[in-house]
């Protein structure tokens, strides 16, 4: 539905977007994440047509966004950052002018009133957009993405700045969108990728760091297992033990605990060490009272591509310039 | 052509949810009403006394509405850089021109439909002379063929002013700079010829074929020269071809 190929931005010297590729089936929502100023508004708007890209190519359900940009426009729902109100309208006004310069065929005030059951703003129909809270602001704008039913929504950092239980009633109509569209959204909220999204591109510094499903990302950096071990016995004397087990690649202090000490231990790619962990403590005669693999969340993932790209996530090609 | 109306309507519609367009209407009414006024009473005098002289009645197109018009020329150029200051300026701070450019339609239907529903504003503000012009109807009998001309050399004048000042807001993010880098355009471009007494005959008459004001003189005294038409047209379409590629130009820098 959406193919990115070889995409860059460049404004004079500064490289906004290099070289990012990737493709969104039909149906399914990818999350696009990355740090403030890594690139996510950029290649956003690149797709949507608001600005030219200086190299590759980006395509909307079949549509090059550059060659054919009102075909493609016609098939995408644009929510950038800031929902695009203009305060002295109301809710009714603005998403009627939507309609017409988005053109929606069918009767322009079934199709407003049918966005707004959908995005629950019907009860704000005739209040001026400046004076609708943040929440119904958001909810506005993606209301206004929605009026000429697109194929593709692009929403970018959706959720920002919304309370949390305004978030999750968002991601909620969001996932009740996934289906009948295809949905791109950006986000630096890590939760959010894991609760929303079925793909997921980390971008940064421009780059495309990593593209997969959250469960796969997790697997893939699982290989560099980590194992919290707790015991009851003194740290300095149960530490020399799990260093000297086979494969453990190194130990760190985990919490504190009211009893004994527990420790982090980090083993090599794809080794499961519980068993010898296990039999290293027990059999000097300390107490094991805990023993668990620890997953790697989807923020620890995150972090440890960011701030160093020769991390085994990184695609194969993939070279680190830190 | 569909979507030109509808971003024209969208403007004419923001002017008036505001309280811009009721200002601008309101107190070019009150302004036109004193020019009437004061050209009314001095005419006036004026025929009271010829009246009792030979020469006869006097003209009410040359003594009234001929300095009416253009008295109201200089309201337009104070009062246009309020009406364009907004139009590029506005969409850009609060970021609703990511809506326009990323919607299916084109730019040039973008600027035409800004231009349209200025131009239409000030329609609106002109019909309200309308009323001056009728009560002269009704107790006098001037000449219909110089009024029309008049309105038709306003209109003119009026687009063009409108199509630089739409160039001047795509800009900037900034409405004052707007606003003050439109009226210094403006009034340059009124004052052009006053250096024409100074300069050899070839830049004279270079330098007023570009002073708007000179093109209007004929409207105002009910002639209808291409000359004047071409000239105004074009510096209509030339407003609008440079806007365009200002707003081009932006999207690429982004």
């Amino acid at each position: 539905m959406i193919e990115v190929d070889h995409l860059s931005k460049r404004y004079g010297s500064v490289t906004a977007v290099d070289d990012v590729s990737f493709k969104v089936e039909s149906g399914q929502i990818l999350g696009f994440l990355g740090p403030n100023g890594a690139g996510k508004t950029t290649t956003m708007r690149i797709i949507t047509g608001y600005m030219p890209a200086t190299g590759g190519t980006a395509r909307v359900a079949g549509f090059d966004i550059f060659e054919q940009p009102i075909e493609a426009k016609r098939r995408i729902g644009y929510l950038p950052e800031t929902p695009p109100l203009y305060p002295d309208m109301t809710v009714r006004e603005y998403l009627a002018f939507v309609a017409r310069i988005k053109g929606v065929r069918q009767h322009v005030g079934d199709r407003v009133a049918e966005v707004m059951r959908k995005t629950q703003t019907a009860d704000m129909a005739d209040r001026h957009c400046g004076k609708l809270s943040k929440g119904y602001k958001q909810r506005v704008g993606l209301a206004q993405a929605l009026i000429h039913n697109p194929e593709v929504l692009v929403l970018d950092e959706p959720t920002a700045g919304l309370d949390p239980r305004q978030i999750i009633e968002f991601r909620q109509i969001i996932r009740e969108l996934a289906g009948s569209h295809t949905i791109v959204l950006s986000t630096h909220i890590l939760p959010e990728v894991s609760q929303t999204c079925q793909r997921v591109v980390i971008i940064n510094r421009g780059r495309v760091v990593a593209v997969d499903s959250p469960e796969n990302l997790t697997r893939r950096l699982k290989g560099a297992a980590t194992v919290l071990v707790h015991s009851d016995g003194p740290a300095d004397q149960v530490e020399p033990l799990l260093v000297g087990v086979p494969g453990v690649a190194r130990v760190g202090r985990g919490e504190p605990v009211a009893t004994g000490a527990s420790f982090e231990v980090e083993t090599g790619q794809g080794l499961d060490l519980r068993r010898e962990l296990a039999a290293a403590v027990v059999q000097q005669g300390f107490g094991l009272l805990e023993l668990r693999p620890m997953r790697m969340s989807l923020e620890d993932i995150f972090l440890s591509v960011i701030t160093d790209e020769t991390q085994a996530v990184a695609p194969a090609g993939e070279t680190a310039d830190a | 052509m569909r979507n030109i109306l509808a971003i024209a309507g969208k403007e004419l519609r923001g002017y008036f949810a505001s309280p811009i367009g009721y200002v601008l209407i309101g107190f070019f009414a009150l302004l036109f009403g004193w020019f009437f006024y004061t050209l009314l009473a001095f005419f006036e005098r004026q025929s009271m006394q010829m009246a009792g002289g030979p020469g006869g009645a006097m003209n009410v197109n040359q003594m009234l509405i001929t300095p009416l018009l253009l008295n109201s020329t200089v309201v337009m150029l104070l009062v246009f850089p309020l009406i364009t200051m907004r139009t590029y300026a506005e969409e850009k701070r609060s970021g609703t021109i990511e809506l326009l450019l990323t919607a299916p339609i084109t730019d040039f239907e973008i600027i035409m439909g800004k231009f349209l529903g200025a131009l239409a504003l000030f329609a609106g503000m002109l019909s309200v002379t309308l009323l001056h012009m009728g009560l002269l109807f009704f107790y006098g009998n001037p000449e219909w063929k110089p009024i029309a001309t008049g309105y038709l050399g306003l209109l003119l004048m009026g687009g063009s002013f409108l199509s630089l000042g739409l160039f001047i807001s795509s800009l900037t993010k900034n409405q004052i700079v707007a606003g003050m880098i439109t009226f210094s355009v403006f009034l340059l471009l009124w004052v052009i010829n006053w250096v024409s007494s100074f300069v050899s005959p070839e830049t004279q008459t270079v330098i007023n074929y570009l002073s708007v004001t000179e093109h209007f003189d004929d409207f105002s005294r009910g002639i209808v020269d291409t000359k004047h038409i071409v000239y105004y047209l074009s510096f209509i379409a030339t407003g609008l071809f440079l806007t365009m590629k200002s707003v081009d130009s932006e999207r690429w820098r982004g």
